[in-house]
């Protein structure tokens, strides 16, 4: 059995405070987290490798060492609970299992940035875990353990929830940050960067839940056992969730660099493919997919995944069988990306919906020839022209599922009898406006 | 405010320059400015949407996009939130084809959901999404049928047109003055940070979000400001329209006439558009020190006066007369008075005040100026008004001209001829105006028929604020200068100088004379011309401290 | 409720403020406001607040909210409008969303769609059955796609009815025979006259000190100095070419001094030199087998002593 540092409690009841002090919980309550000077807790965590599990892997040492200490201004820590990438549900599940464990993460990273208020922000569909949440917090302020002056140390940290409303782009942490202050949840213009000005234009920390709970494993074993468990530049474990076609899916941690075919079949995790498997996407919707013969070579690292041109994201992993039709797979992306563009940025706003429209078109019967050069060059277009990377998420699949399973789409295409029919209104405009 | 916004830095007549590389070529540019404006001080146009000198950047149209060289090699960026620093590499359309490629893309993008209105578009014209469309766009559509466009428009006025095609909110009437156009709209944000950070009163907002995002007032509630028809101008489409000049006639015809705001001493910048002899509206002329981009409504809608109820002739009792007979009328009651009492007016130039002085002193010690206003000084809104209505008042004090009205009225008796030029102090207190009328012979000059032409027992006609070269002096102590729209009502017309002139028999053939005779009044004026004064004015020094 | 694009009737002000406007609901709304910095950022629970007491979100409540919030009702009206969770208008007592997205979508969420909407004789696109008891919506992924195809009903998960309540068991997904029991559980439901319990939209947030400076708040801001003054780590000692001492170290960026020190044979450690918080590397001579620390001393606190490094022959 595999060292376990972020799931270990699940399915023992671990929601009760007295359940998951037995399970050593809030062991770092003393000696191992007050002797600490801020100072020192950085550095741990920089030494033990861990890199921020919301999907962009910044490493979370180099994160909380940007934060400015004796600003004047008061610290923030944001923890990113909005889990909104399909396929994506890991948070979700830690925070019904085992919310101490966030809170005593955020209470350690809240030493080490002089956090006087930390806010959760918890996406509004998971009302069940934002219950759990405040269950959590209700018995961990009973017990001293949030509050001012906790355990006669000096260190005061108040925790609230905040719910969500549904908008996947305020998992963007800038777009979190705004959408905490009361405002759209639209991504900033960044700098300033939010460890320096965030959150009320306060130095602010936004992490994701699973990085947060990695924190007591480290700091109960050191950060070396930790960085020993995945690979030398990607350390310790991570939680997959994995969906679509495997006959087991769920919430699995796994050592960083463990093979992908290994998650997918191995008897203690999924156990294998149900049916054939054609692909798998890796790191939630918008990490480029992988063929079959390119998932068996994958390690789940975020060095390995990037080498096959995709990458690591949040950690899911998505199988599909080859009685799965690619054309609608990307046109359930498409559509999900044109509904959650913020309406910012104009590439993003007008082009997503645009290449959702051609996309619908196609899958109704209605496509022409054309239409997928038209959609990859939109996706071309608004990619890496926009404030916040949704455009790029929209953009890596139209890419890679036009280029991998490109016969499907063609097949799509010439479904429509005059898909070779040229475009009506040609003779009319010669190079107007339109 | 959904964004953490900051102010564009904009570039300083001394500030320091620095050397940076635009497409290949060494140029110096102001330090810390945004590209945007570092380009446009080498002469380089930087197509854009949202992004506008006078309010915070917003970053979101994308059309602005340069290449500058970061960590990562040469990459794309948005010129308006990206500083100068020295040395930066920058390449623009001219060298890359990048640039070219994301600006092009941005106008597709632009374009892919704007109705297709230009034809019946007021903004046609003068719209930024024609210009950019000229200038970076040029594409072809590639739009087929069977797509279709994603209107915008609020739940409350989105419809189905005669074609079943779902559409957005069509000219949505939204208060007092804007008429609103959803689907016009490119969600540019200018008119929500215009409200929210210059008006200071948040009432427009974009609602919703992705390409059905539309702009939108409170459901049910106004857009309803004293500033608000400035929404109009920084929108860069035909999405908010004024009603006041709402299909009146086409931009592409309008000539504009630089000018001065006539109804505030801060003297904000305009231009008085016209075609055809007539003025069709006032749009705000940026000066950076004194009104920004900005100008009252009332100011803006102060055109609509200047075609209406003219006094283009003289009057003699109710009689009307030609101007020629009320003018040498005029000059007989002038020269014959015994004691005259000349009204000056700070709403009058520089120059015809000047001509009220010269008149003074040909008359000699039979003549005495009296000036200053009645009319109540509010506090400045700091946007573009200072809160005085008086915009020559400073003016009027640097000549010398004292503010005792009150004194006029107890001495009313003493003077046997009142010239009172370009002030309705019939209007504006008429209670102690009535005082004057026990002076016999009653010289009115107006552009109006107002209140005070009613009380005249003469009165001449002269050219309006709009229709006269001249300068005045601002609150700031800035000389600025207005130049005259050919707009009169009749060709007769003539300025209040020239009309004191030749009365006086003064032989000024021009405002030139005029302003040289100012400048023999008021030492700081030294050394200025119409010319050096230029369109931004000049501070006077040590006038204002 | 998703992107509303139809016009809905709206109740009338006095209506919504007088369901606001009560002592058990302003209660809620001040505890809310003491949770941030600024009122403003209390919007988003605030319209959760209203929308928990009226079902749904009606403009007036908007108004209200924004009130609360010290915000303009337009910032409100923008805000509320750019989320899917608040509805724009009324539900059915039972809520359906079932997620479409990918996960869900390959393992053929569509056919439960398409089925649900044939059972629920409505649209999936925000319909609402005749007898008003549910709502259909497809909606984009939920975060429970290791059960898809899944399905919300109101609130919580459901993809099967366990002991005779709504439940989401592992790895139980949603099919169209589940969706058919949680349809006639929801009808028994209503059936039973008992209206279920309307359920906190803070998912029981409780009352605690609120933010520090906030409106009503009493708690106090954090206290500068509550951890331990950061020592100096990793000291280390190299050799130069010229045969010199080179000092490195890592040091907190708010170090005010640091003090070297030295000694020989064991004796106690004396200081060679000061230096300051800005400095990175030491140089000097000296003899082989001496011991150097480093103390750092921040806001006139002294940290800990660093690791002793030694010089090598």
């Amino acid at each position: 059995m595999a060292t376990l540092t972020v799931t270990q409690n699940f399915g023992k009841g671990a929601c009760d405070l007295g359940v998951y002090r037995s399970l050593g919980g809030y062991a770092s309550l003393g000696p191992r987290l007050f002797d600490l000077s801020q100072f020192e807790l950085i550095d741990l965590v920089s030494r033990s490798g861990l890199r921020g599990r919301g999907g962009a892997g910044f490493p979370t040492g180099m994160k909380w060492s940007f934060v400015p200490r004796n600003s004047g201004k008061p610290v923030y820590l944001v923890v990113n609970a909005d889990e909104g990438e399909p396929g994506t549900f890991k948070d979700h599940v830690l925070m019904l299992e085992d919310p101490h464990r966030l809170i005593e993460g955020m209470l350690i990273c809240g030493w080490a940035l002089g956090v006087r208020t930390a806010y959760i922000y918890v996406r509004g569909e998971f009302l069940p875990a934002i219950e759990a949440l405040n269950r959590a917090l209700k018995q961990a302020y009973d017990a001293g353990i949030l509050g001012e002056n906790i355990q006669g140390t000096g260190y005061s940290l108040d925790i609230y929830v905040h719910r969500g409303a549904g908008a996947y782009i305020c998992g963007e942490e800038t777009a979190l940050i705004n959408s905490l202050e009361g405002y759209k949840g639209q991504p900033r213009l960044k700098p300033p960067f939010p460890a320096v000005s965030g959150a009320w234009a306060s130095p602010t920390c936004v992490n994701n839940v699973e990085t947060l709970m990695a924190l007591p494993w480290i700091l109960e074993n050191g950060p070396a056992a930790y960085q020993a468990l995945g690979t030398p530049k990607s350390g310790g474990t991570k939680v997959f969730s994995v969906s679509g076609d495997v006959k087991r899916p769920g919430v699995y941690e796994v050592p960083m660099g463990t093979p992908l075919m290994e998650l997918l079949e191995s008897k203690d995790l999924c156990q294998g493919i149900v049916g054939e498997l054609k692909g798998v996407i890796p790191g939630g919707s918008s990490s480029p997919v992988l063929l079959a013969e390119e998932a068996r070579k994958a390690n789940l690292d975020y060095e390995a995944l990037a080498a096959l041109k995709t990458m690591l994201g949040s950690g899911a992993v998505i199988a599909f069988n080859t009685t799965r039709n690619a054309v609608g797979m990307l046109a359930s992306l498409t559509r999900f990306y044109a509904h959650e563009s913020c309406g910012q940025c104009t590439p993003c706003r007008e082009g997503t919906g645009y290449a959702d429209r051609i996309l619908k078109s196609v899958v109704a019967g209605k496509g022409r020839d054309g239409d997928l050069e038209h959609m990859l060059d939109l996706a071309a277009n608004f990619s890496y022209t926009t404030i916040c990377p949704l455009a790029i998420a929209d953009a890596w699949p139209i890419e890679n599922f036009i280029g991998k399973f490109r016969p499907e789409f063609e097949k799509a295409v010439s479904a429509n009898p005059g898909h070779a029919s040229p475009r009506m209104d040609d003779d009319f405009r010669p190079g107007a406006f339109w | 405010m959904s964004n953490s916004y900051h102010m564009p830095v904009l570039p300083k007549p001394d500030g320091k320059k620095v050397t940076i590389n635009v497409d290949g070529r060494d140029v110096e540019v102001p330090e810390g400015t945004n590209l945007v404006e570092a380009l446009k001080t080498i002469g380089i146009a930087t197509p854009h949407f949202c992004y506008h000198p006078d309010l915070p950047v917003a970053g979101n149209c994308r059309q602005c996009m340069v290449e500058t060289d970061g960590p990562r090699g040469m990459g794309l960026a948005i010129a308006c939130y990206t500083p100068v620093r020295a040395g930066m590499k920058v390449a623009t359309d001219h060298s890359s084809e990048k640039v070219k490629t994301a600006r092009k893309a941005v106008m597709e993008f632009q374009l892919a959901n704007h109705p297709l209105d230009c034809p019946i578009c007021d903004k046609a014209g003068e719209c930024s999404l024609q210009d950019n469309y000229m200038s970076a766009g040029g594409q072809t559509s590639r739009m087929r049928e069977g797509i279709g466009k994603q209107y915008k428009g609020s739940p409350e006025n989105r419809h189905q047109d005669s074609k079943g095609q779902d559409r957005g909110g069509k000219h949505l009437d939204l208060g007092p003055t804007v008429i609103l156009d959803q689907e016009r709209c490119i969600l540019c944000d200018r008119c929500v940070r215009f409200m929210r950070d210059v008006a200071g009163s948040e009432q427009l907002y974009i609602a919703g979000r992705g390409d059905h995002a539309f702009l939108s007032t409170f459901p049910g509630s106004e857009l309803s400001h004293e500033y608000d028809l400035n929404v109009t101008d920084v929108c860069p489409v035909g999405a908010l329209t004024g009603k006041h000049f709402r299909f009146h006639q086409r931009v592409w015809n309008l000539v504009s006439t630089q000018t001065i705001d006539p109804t505030d001493s801060l003297g904000a910048n305009i231009t008085v558009d016209h075609y055809d002899g007539q003025a069709w509206r006032i749009m705000p002329r940026r000066n950076p020190d004194v009104n920004k981009s900005w100008i009252h409504n009332d100011t803006r809608l102060a055109y609509q006066k200047l075609s209406e109820n003219r006094l283009a002739a003289g009057l003699f009792g109710k009689n009307e007369i030609p101007l020629s007979q009320a003018t040498s009328r005029l000059g007989e009651l002038v020269r014959g008075a015994r004691k005259l009492a000349l009204v000056a007016s700070g709403h009058l130039t520089l120059e015809d005040n000047a001509a009220i002085l010269a008149l003074a002193q040909f008359l000699g010690s039979r003549a005495e100026v009296f000036g200053g206003s009645w009319l109540p000084v509010g506090k400045p809104d700091n946007i573009a008004r200072s809160g005085d209505p008086v915009p020559n008042r400073l003016g009027q004090k640097l000549l010398g001209i004292a503010d005792n009205l009150d004194e006029l009225v107890r001495r009313a008796k003493e003077f046997d001829v009142l010239v009172v030029v370009g002030h309705d102090l019939w209007k504006i207190a008429p209670s102690k105006a009535k005082a004057l009328e026990a002076i016999p012979e009653r010289i009115v000059l107006s552009a109006w028929h107002d209140d005070s032409v009613a009380k005249a027992t003469l009165s001449v006609g002269i050219r309006s604020w709009a229709e006269v070269r001249g300068t005045m002096v601002n609150c700031q102590g800035r000389v600025q200068m207005m130049q005259a729209a050919p707009i009169l009502p009749s060709p007769d017309l003539e300025p209040a100088w020239q009309i004191l002139s030749s009365a006086g028999r003064l032989g000024w053939t021009s405002e030139l004379d005029a302003f040289r005779f100012a400048q023999g009044r008021i030492p700081a004026l030294a050394g200025l011309t119409y010319r050096n004064i230029g369109p931004m004015g000049r501070i006077l020094e040590g006038v204002v401290a | 409720m998703g992107h509303c694009h139809t016009k809905v009737d709206q109740p009338s002000t006095d209506e919504v403020f007088s369901k606001l406007e009560i002592p058990s609901v302003l209660e809620r709304a001040e505890e809310l406001v003491r949770r941030y910095p600024v009122p403003r950022s209390a919007l988003l629970p605030m319209l959760w607040l209203a929308q928990e007491v009226l079902g749904w979100l009606p403009q007036e409540a908007i108004r209200w909210a924004a009130g609360k919030c010290e915000v303009s009702p337009v910032h409100a009206y923008g805000v509320s409008m750019f989320y899917t969770m608040y509805k724009k208008e009324p539900t059915g007592r039972f809520f359906l969303q079932i997620c479409q997205n990918v996960s869900c979508h390959v393992l053929g969420a569509e056919d439960i769609i398409a089925h649900a909407e044939k059972t629920l004789e409505t649209t999936s696109h925000g319909g609402t059955t005749s007898d008003n008891l549910f709502t259909l919506l497809r909606v984009e992924c939920l975060g429970a796609c290791g059960n898809g195809p899944v399905m919300q009903v109101n609130d919580d998960f459901a993809t099967d009815v366990v002991d005779g309540a709504l439940a989401m068991p592992t790895g139980v997904s949603l099919t169209k025979e589940r969706f058919d029991k949680i349809v006639a559980w929801c009808r028994q439901q209503a059936k039973s006259q008992q209206k279920e319990p309307v359920r906190d939209a803070s998912g029981g947030a409780f009352r605690t000190g609120g933010h520090p400076g906030a409106k009503g708040a009493n708690t106090a801001a954090q206290k500068p100095d509550y951890a331990p003054a950061p020592p100096v780590l990793g000291l280390s000692v190299q050799k130069t070419e010229d045969g010199k001492v080179k000092v490195t170290w890592r040091a907190d960026a708010g170090v005010s001094a640091l003090h070297l020190e030295n000694r020989t044979n064991g004796t106690e450690f004396i200081s060679l030199a000061t230096l300051t918080g800005k400095d990175k590397e030491w140089v000097g001579e000296l003899p082989a087998g001496t011991e150097l620390r480093m103390v750092s001393e921040s806001q006139g606190r002294r940290a800990k002593p660093s690791n002793i490094a030694k010089v090598e022959a």
